[in-house]
């Protein structure tokens, strides 16, 4: 399928970029590495007016250090570039979560950025135009239907993204910048329950960078896919913090592809922190997880092994947190 | 002419890289949809967004008046062509299932025929539909068919020997039931025809195909023409796999939009498309039934099977394939065979790599591992104890004159370790064995020719004229190999000439497992044919008796005095400049002396070690083991490479491949959503070739194009139905299904498939 009639722009500077996203007249649609928008815009899922082009902005490259001892990152670099850099070494969850996206070539081509604003994923929708006709629209048609849970009333559609967890269990922040200036908030404070506006990222602005703090503690990252490469995930999670032998503090566990956003479990942590990581405790830890997952979709794989597949990561994360050799 | 004694085969037997590799992998090779006609259009169908519906009204005016738009076609263009039977090729008044085609448009570029697609107007008024097996056979289901009352299509009811006696004779009885779901097979290369019919009196239509003469047949009937007006052109070919067997809808529908625009239509499947056109294997029900005595004899079989036809029945072959496994692997005293057609608004049904069997056979032999569980016999010795022997007549009437079934079952127990590791695995480890049998060719409804012709040139270079296909199966480098044995020349030194229905000779085409074994004994005949007017001049220009002369390595010697020697070319040459003139053209064919079924059959058994893990419900497959009784391996390279692909494939479905439906559509129509394994996660393969070499193949050679894929399917599935420690009652064994079963076996539970019901998702 051709791709639907667009103009296509490319400012040379942030700045260019940013005037004409809150000038511009019609739809903008973002566009980085284009992995994930030139598929979906030739299934119809997009039909912007104008696609911007962010690939090659200088002011979204490179990785620096920050004076609070950790980096940051520019949202325009490619995975691949990801991989080798030797600054984001010293987080071996990001480099294995980013590791884990699709194929090589497709590394070669996605950014970062746009790994974490990939648009949420669902296989009503996910189709050809044609495809969908005979399901009819739903709500990321703005019609308010939902064919994956007939009683949503907002878009269940999964979060695709293998590294919003990670950065996540790092305690990333991201920055949004517009005309007006920048934001700067904790990654897991971007992303919304609602598949059609997924993100808080408001139309006008560009996600720039990514912060990390000072690398610390342990951290782990697993991914489960139907086949050993180049798929999307049935589950991710990334776990970190400061292990001392059954002890733990600063615990994150992050599930991610689950759900509509990255899932950042709240008892389970409690349970750990209280209660060390034992076995049993950790057995108690993820049968509490399946509690904050909300309800499951049908979506890609059933419900019930989303919730079976949730526990059981949450134990392998554990065991591993505490079984790494420091 | 002297026989060549075996142990002097100087080709046939060797590790022998393709003829066509070196093109393929440097992208030379022309495939279909790199053939553009001068004038050509593109075409696209536009397809029913309903599963059920009447067509009340279409309107392609707005799509007509689109400049650089040809031709649109409707049934009102052709409302007498058929496809099949009772199926129209454009939808007439009723659509039956999403996809079904309505409409197509014919335009100068891609973009423009897209853009009118979505001006045809077509308003359904929609009718109740059925899009299960289950739901269509319930007593107020809507019906598709007035002549299908029920639902119910064509059945099959037949016994072979005599199951009545064979079930009393048996002091246990087991019964199992088995489901597959509708599967597809991601040919790498998608659908596309491409038809020149702007002479009405002539139809050149350019299509991969498995054969050309049921795609003449079947277009010369639709169209009302003669076959010889018909031409079919194929080149290279991205896989088969049964889909490629006959035309589809779109091969008619690029014909209509050529004889009304004037000029060649070209229509390509897109990626989601392409799992309509196929017609890929529908949803499947299996009840299984063994009688069989307490030292293990096994006395009847059961086979009671419920396919979904989908919206038509296209393809009735697939009703009576599953029966040939229950009469070829054991020697009970009778066999019973059931099998019926179900419609459902869903796709029209066809088959899938490893035919219908593999399917089945995922399920029968754990059932036959089910059936020595109870009887608290090895299941290998049960394999073992009731196999096949040389000999045999099956109860359907099949003499195996070559079978090393007992040999190959011997073999992988032998090289697996079997003994050490059967029962003796830890925990969430699995062992399985599955045998299989499979035709080389076959004679059904028609005969089972296939024709060569070679031409020798006065410089020696052989051309080999062939309508067998290479699908990527390798039968070309097979061939050439044939013709160079025959003629003691190199297989690098043959041309093949294939792929156009006006100059190759008469071959059923790569069905059935025939290629090596029916098509290579008429290459072979028709290098035996030149060979003997090439010993005439031969013969006489060294003064010895042509009948004593020997073709090896690329001369022509005397068997007794080695001074006596010219080479393959002066020969050639010598011939055709001899006072006769003579031009070496060789003609041979082979069509199977029987009048109903197969000449020979191959057997196989394998053994697969899997292990599950608990967490996730993932399986991974460790290592199989492989022993094939092929005959002779003609090319133990491409046997090796059959083999791998084999494995590969028959572990994707057991374990992968579904296709996920939903109110008849289809949602995971890509090869991103439809999971199949990726070629790194094929498992360690340990092959084992046991040569019976058969009395009626050529140089002893029977089949290895689909015989294994069977053998696989049912060994790995045994093997996890070992690992979970009860018969796993679906396919495919995917994490969640595994982690059901290994709740449901919890509690030590070795029968947990009568209580699994639809609707685990």
């Amino acid at each position: 399928m051709h791709l639907p009639d667009h103009e296509f722009v490319k400012p040379a500077t942030l700045a260019d970029s940013l005037a004409l996203l809150r000038s511009a007249s019609g739809e903008i649609k973002l566009i980085a590495g284009g992995t994930d928008v030139v598929y979906n815009m030739r299934g119809r899922l997009f039909q912007p007016d104008i696609l911007l082009s962010v690939r090659d902005l200088a002011e979204l490259q490179g990785v620096a250090d920050t004076t609070a001892g950790g980096i940051r990152i520019g949202a325009g670099i490619r995975l691949t570039d990801l991989e080798h850099e030797p600054r984001v070494a010293a987080y071996p969850a990001l480099v294995t979560a980013g590791r884990a996206v699709a194929s090589r070539h497709v590394r070669n081509m996605a950014t970062l950025g746009g790994n974490l604003c990939l648009d949420t994923r669902c296989w009503y929708t996910n189709q050809t135009a044609e495809w969908r006709q005979a399901k009819g629209p739903c709500l990321k048609n703005g019609v308010a239907v939902c064919h994956a849970i007939k009683s949503a009333s907002v878009c269940v559609a999964l979060n695709a993204s293998d590294i919003a967890p990670a950065l996540i269990a790092l305690n990333a922040d991201i920055t949004l910048a517009n005309v007006d200036g920048e934001r700067r908030l904790p990654l897991t404070d971007f992303y919304t329950d609602d598949g059609v506006t997924h993100t808080i990222r408001d139309a006008d602005e560009l996600l720039v960078a990514i912060d990390l703090p000072a690398p610390s503690g342990r951290t782990v990252f697993i991914k489960e896919t139907a086949r050993k490469g180049n798929d999307f995930s049935y589950a991710v999670i990334a776990a970190g913090g400061e292990v001392a032998g059954q002890r733990v503090t600063g615990l994150r566990i992050v599930l991610g592809c689950l759900t509509t956003r990255p899932l950042s479990l709240q008892e389970p942590v409690r349970i750990i922190e209280t209660r060390g990581l034992t076995d049993e405790a950790i057995d108690v830890a993820a049968a509490a997880a399946r509690d904050e997952l909300g309800p499951l979709t049908n979506l890609y794989t059933p419900a019930a092994y989303k919730s079976s597949l949730a526990r059981s990561l949450v134990r392998q994360a554990l065991r591993e947190l505490r079984d790494a050799t420091p | 002419m002297a026989a060549k004694p075996e142990q002097q085969l100087s080709i046939i037997g060797r590790r022998q890289p393709r003829v066509d590799g070196f093109d393929k992998v440097t992208g030379r090779s022309e495939f279909t949809d790199d053939i553009r006609l001068p004038g050509m259009l593109y075409g696209k169908i536009l397809r029913s967004s309903q599963p059920h519906a009447r067509i009340a009204r279409i309107d392609t005016s707005r799509a007509e008046a689109l400049p650089r738009v040809k031709a649109v076609v409707t049934n009102r263009d052709a409302p007498d062509l058929m496809f099949s039977e009772h199926q129209h090729v454009l939808a007439q008044d009723v659509v039956r299932y999403v996809g079904e085609e309505v409409a197509a448009v014919a335009a100068v570029d891609l973009l423009t025929a897209e853009e009118a697609l979505e001006l045809i107007e077509v308003e359904y008024e929609p009718l109740p539909n059925v899009t299960t097996v289950r739901q269509a056979l319930k007593n107020d289901a809507p019906c598709l068919h007035e002549r299908a009352p029920g639902n119910i299509g064509p059945t099959m009811d037949q016994d072979w020997g005599d199951p009545d006696r064979g079930f009393a004779e048996s002091d246990r009885i087991i019964e199992d039931e088995f489901r597959t779901p509708m599967q597809h097979n991601t040919l790498a290369e998608l659908h596309v025809a491409l038809a020149d019919f702007s002479n009405p009196e002539k139809l050149h239509l350019y299509t991969p195909t498995q054969g050309a003469p049921l795609y003449q047949m079947e277009l010369a009937r639709g169209f009302g023409l003669a076959e010889s007006q018909v031409r079919i052109v194929y080149r290279n070919i991205g896989g088969a796999f049964t889909g490629r067997g006959r035309p589809k809808p779109h091969h008619f529908v690029a014909a209509l939009l050529s004889r009304k625009a004037g000029r060649p239509v070209k229509i390509k499947a897109t990626a989601d498309e392409e799992f309509i056109m196929f017609r890929a294997s529908g949803e499947t029900l299996y009840k299984f039934r063994t009688g069989v005595t307490h030292d293990g004899t096994i006395k009847a079989l059961e086979a009671d099977i419920t396919f979904d036809a989908g919206g038509h029945d296209e393809w009735a072959m697939i009703l009576w394939l599953p029966s040939i496994y229950l009469n070829w692997l054991y020697k009970p005293v009778g066999v019973r065979y059931k099998g019926r057609f179900v419609f459902t608004n869903t796709v029209p049904k066809g088959s899938h790599h490893g035919g219908i069997m593999g399917r089945m056979s995922a399920g029968w032999q754990q059932h036959i591992t089910r059936v020595a569980e109870v009887l608290g016999m090895d299941p290998a010795e049960l394999q073992l104890k009731n196999a096949v022997d040389p000999g045999y007549e099956s109860p359907d009437g099949s003499v195996f004159a070559s079978c090393g079934l007992k040999e190959c079952i011997e073999t992988v127990v032998e090289r697996s370790d079997w003994r050490n590791k059967h029962g003796k695995l830890p925990k969430y480890r699995g062992i399985g064995i599955g045998i299989g049998a499979q035709a080389s060719g076959s004679k059904g409804a028609d005969n089972d020719t296939s024709a060569a012709m070679v031409k020798i040139a006065a410089d020696g270079v052989v051309t080999l004229y062939t309508g067998i296909p290479d699908m990527g199966q390798g039968s070309h480098t097979v061939m050439c190999m044939i013709a160079a044995e025959v003629l003691g020349t190199e297989p690098e030194k043959i041309r093949v000439v294939q792929g156009d229905s006006d100059i190759t000779p008469f071959d059923w085409g790569a069905f059935a497992q025939r290629g090596t074994f029916t098509t290579g004994n008429a290459v072979k005949a028709a290098c035996e044919d030149a060979r003997e007017q090439l010993a005439v001049i031969a013969g006489r220009e060294l003064d010895e008796d042509p009948a004593s002369l020997m073709f090896r390595h690329g001369r022509v010697q005397s068997a007794s005095d080695p001074d006596k020697v010219m080479s393959f070319g002066e020969v050639a040459a010598k011939t055709l400049h001899s006072v006769e003139g003579r031009f070496v053209m060789g003609r041979g064919f082979f069509n199977s002396p029987k009048p109903f079924g197969a000449l020979a059959f191959s057997f196989g058994a394998q053994i697969a070690e899997v292990e599950v893990d608990p967490e996730t419900g993932a399986v991974a497959v460790l290592k199989v083991w492989a022993a094939h009784d092929i005959g002779r391996a003609i090319n133990r390279l491409a046997v090796e490479g059959q083999l791998d692909g084999q494995v590969f494939s028959g572990m994707s479905q057991v374990l992968y491949e579904e296709c996920k439906v939903e109110d008849g559509l289809i949602l995971n129509p890509s090869r991103l959503e439809y999971k199949l394994p990726r070629t790194y996660e094929l498992p360690a393969v340990d092959y084992s070739l046991v040569e019976t070499i058969d009395p009626y193949g050529p140089f002893g050679a029977k089949e290895v194009g689909e015989g294994p894929i069977v053998v696989s399917m049912s060994a790995v599935a045994a093997a996890v139905q070992n690992a979970v420690g009860a018969l796993v009652p679906e396919i495919p064994m995917t994490p969640w299904r595994i982690k059901r079963m290994l709740r449901a076996t919890a509690d030590g539970s070795t029968d947990v498939g009568k209580h699994w019901s639809e609707g685990l998702e």
